[in-house]
């Protein structure tokens, strides 16, 4: 029992980071019917970043986010407009992944040149820290990356309900041909919606290297974790990707402490393939029109 | 498909090919060394050619270069005291970006077509498989320093010498032996064991495990987790409800620190914890874990700063001279790999000869001096010896048993955690 309430909390805590990086992911789904494969490397891209920031100026992860945030959006806005803009729309879905599987090549490689291929970890004082709270222990480091994640979901929500340019992404999301009719700019709001996925995987990846060591090629692994999330979750909602995000962390967790941590992948995938045989759109997709 | 359709896919395949070969240009730079040496061997002898394939780029960059910086610097030194048998050394090091099967052409080709006089071994297990078989079809004595694996010895090749004081799978023995030679008051009850499921990991804790159930301590936990494991919280909680007296780790690298970084988290801290890999880095482990956080634990090791094995103080010496930093943070892979060098030497000056077939029949009998301490092997190429124990004390990896070659008494119960 106290190992099942251990994974819980961890699980709970962890799936909050993977929300916020899957949201990313979703998001330019939604607007684009981009499947994203560079997303992992942009969040590993954004735990380098901040890793540097932090050895070469002793700068908090944390604290670095707003401006790791700013460099991945101008990254991600340039990688909409040089590859994804001059794809044709009918075959874009498909040429798309090919060219952000380039995309994301492209930056483990300028990664491994920087930063070689050992293993990086942010070490800050704090980072062994925790708390005894009836028995059970709490790390700091996890409480601080939860409470990060769910202020930048928070900022996310407020940007797409509550501004003009949250709602011309989600009217572009639901239906692209009468955005434009009413005077959207599909364009420019695909790039700064992939440059919005893009800051979202910078804020993950400070969080996302304070909790894993990381290097060039962990973004493979990063990536089928996101897919699924976002499958899960049913492609193009954000709401979907955080609890999916939950439910993926919680149930590795777990298993990982009440059965063995062999299992706690195959026991996310049994979810995965069971949630979708009953609902094909994922938790909270639409068939039809598309929703955020 | 319509010809503009054509010339975007073509674009969007350009695109790619030209990332792939970006990448492949920045990483890749097959370099062949020649070495520099300045010594007195007689201008007319013919140079000796030793080749080697290591992996300076893909998965063991890191420890390749260590090994080439190892094999290098053996090839200095030699040269400066005029080479071997009057003959300067020379070596062809080719890049096999981590690959098995770059790795087998590389021999080949270094071989057939360099025609070298010798070879060196690769780096890692996975690598001197393949390159071991090349080098048995030739004739080569094949001296490795860095493929201890069980698939090594499965091969059960004559030519081979692994270039390190025992096999992996028995690199933790030590840290039983110190267990069992302990009163047995102050032995632990109790034991746990995590181990990553791997052939150079999981083995070596087993090992461990059979030496201590046969003498009567218990097995209070024992999880074998595979490589992706990110998250050590749910099992290393479970160790710390399970209250082990000594925890045995086969780790390798970061699930050792993550293990260690988890522990301290929980606030548990077992009275005896010994880590197969990762916790024997001189560097990078204090740096991941926190230096407090080291003290006590226990690892296996070969080389150390201060070894007084033969050769080993001018080995730390010029190390420091060709590329900087201090005693401690020499990599164990460039001990190894000198002391591969060291061989031929002690070879050729114990027979008069340097070529394959007598490297091969003499290095079966006898001991051998080198850095790590005397080797000796069986007939396929195990090393018979044993690693040393050493345990992070003060900041720093200590030698502690053998007590002949110890420099600090063993630690125990480990302090607990930053301290």
């Amino acid at each position: 029992m106290h190992a099942l309430v251990q994974g819980v909390i961890l699980g709970v805590l962890t799936g909050g980071v993977y929300a916020l990086m899957a949201s990313g992911q979703t998001l330019i789904f939604g607007i684009m019917k981009v499947v994203n494969l560079a997303q992992g490397a942009m969040v590993i891209m954004g735990a380098y970043l901040a890793y540097q920031l932090f050895v070469s100026f002793g700068l908090d992860p944390f604290l670095a986010i707003p401006i790791t945030t700013v460099v991945m959006f101008g990254l991600g806005v340039a990688v909409q407009l040089l590859f994804l803009r001059p794809l044709r729309r009918d075959d874009k879905s498909e040429l798309s992944l090919l060219v952000t599987f380039a995309v994301a090549l492209l930056l483990e490689g300028i990664m491994s040149v920087t930063w070689s291929t050992t293993y990086r970890s942010i070490n800050t004082s704090y980072a062994n820290s925790s708390w005894t709270v009836l028995g059970y222990q709490i790390t700091a480091v996890r409480v601080w990356a939860f409470a990060l994640s769910l202020l930048a979901l928070g900022l996310l929500f407020l940007l797409l309900n509550r501004t003009r340019f949250g709602r011309a992404v989600r009217a572009t999301v639901q239906n692209p041909e009468s955005a434009r009719l009413l005077g959207i700019e599909s364009d420019r709001v695909a790039a700064l919606g992939f440059g919005l996925g893009a800051a979202t995987a910078a804020a993950a990846g400070s969080v996302y290297g304070l909790l894993y060591p990381f290097y060039s090629g962990s973004h493979y692994d990063l990536i089928s974790r996101l897919l699924s999330i976002v499958v899960l979750g049913g492609l193009g909602s954000v709401g979907g990707a955080v609890v999916a995000g939950v439910i993926v962390a919680t149930s590795s967790a777990v298993v990982a402490a009440t059965v063995s941590p062999a299992w706690s992948e195959m026991t996310f995938f049994a979810v995965l393939i069971l949630v979708l045989l009953v609902r094909p759109q994922g938790l909270f997709g639409t068939v039809g029109r598309g929703a955020i | 498909m319509s010809g503009s359709n054509r010339l975007r896919m073509r674009r969007a395949a350009l695109v790619a090919v030209a990332t792939l070969s970006l990448i492949s240009a920045c990483s890749s730079s097959p370099s062949s060394t020649a070495s520099g040496g300045t010594g007195a061997a007689s201008a007319d002898a013919k140079p000796l050619v030793i080749g080697a394939s290591v992996s300076l780029t893909g998965d063991f960059a890191d420890p390749g270069k260590a090994v080439k910086a190892g094999y290098e610097l053996w090839a200095d030194q030699v040269n400066a005291k005029g080479g071997i048998l009057g003959r300067k050394v020379e070596l062809k090091i080719v890049d096999d970006t981590s690959s098995p099967t770059q790795v087998v052409t590389n021999y080949q080709n270094l071989i057939n077509q360099d025609k070298v006089d010798l070879v060196f071994g690769p780096f890692s297990s996975l690598l001197t498989v393949p390159a071991s078989q090349v080098a048995k079809r030739y004739g080569y004595a094949f001296l490795e320093p860095a493929g201890g694996g069980p698939a090594v010895f499965a091969q059960k090749l004559d030519n081979l010498f692994f270039v390190q004081p025992a096999p992996v799978v028995k690199s933790g023995d030590i840290f039983a032996d110190w267990i069992l030679s302990l009163p047995a008051a102050d032995r632990p009850k109790t034991a746990a064991y995590a181990e990553l499921d791997d052939p150079f990991s999981a083995p070596i804790a087993e090992s461990i495990r059979a030496r201590f159930e046969a003498a009567g301590i218990t097995t209070v936990y024992k999880e074998v987790y595979p490589a992706e494991t990110q998250d050590f919280s749910p099992i290393m909680s479970k160790v710390a409800a399970a209250n082990p007296d000594v925890l045995v780790s086969g780790t390798q690298s970061e699930d050792a620190y993550a293990q260690v970084k988890s522990l301290v988290q929980l606030k548990f801290s077992p009275k005896f914890m010994f880590m197969s890999n990762g916790a024997n880095s001189p560097v990078e482990f204090p740096s991941k874990v926190g230096t407090a956080n080291t003290a006590g634990i226990m690892s296996a090791g070969d080389w150390f700063p201060g070894s007084t094995a033969t050769g080993a103080a001018d080995f730390a010496a010029a190390y420091i001279k060709a590329y900087g930093g201090t005693a401690d943070t020499i990599d164990n892979s460039s001990a190894e790999a000198y002391a591969a060098g060291q061989l031929l030497e002690e070879v050729a000056a114990k027979t008069g000869k340097i070529d394959n077939a007598t490297i091969i029949s003499t290095l079966h009998q006898g001991t051998w001096p080198t850095v790590l301490g005397d080797l000796k092997w069986d007939s396929i190429g195990q090393p018979e010896g044993a690693f040393h124990l050493v345990q992070w004390q003060n900041g720093s990896l200590v030698p502690v048993y053998p007590t002949a070659i110890a420099k600090a008494p063993a630690m125990y119960p480990k302090p607990s955690w930053g301290g």
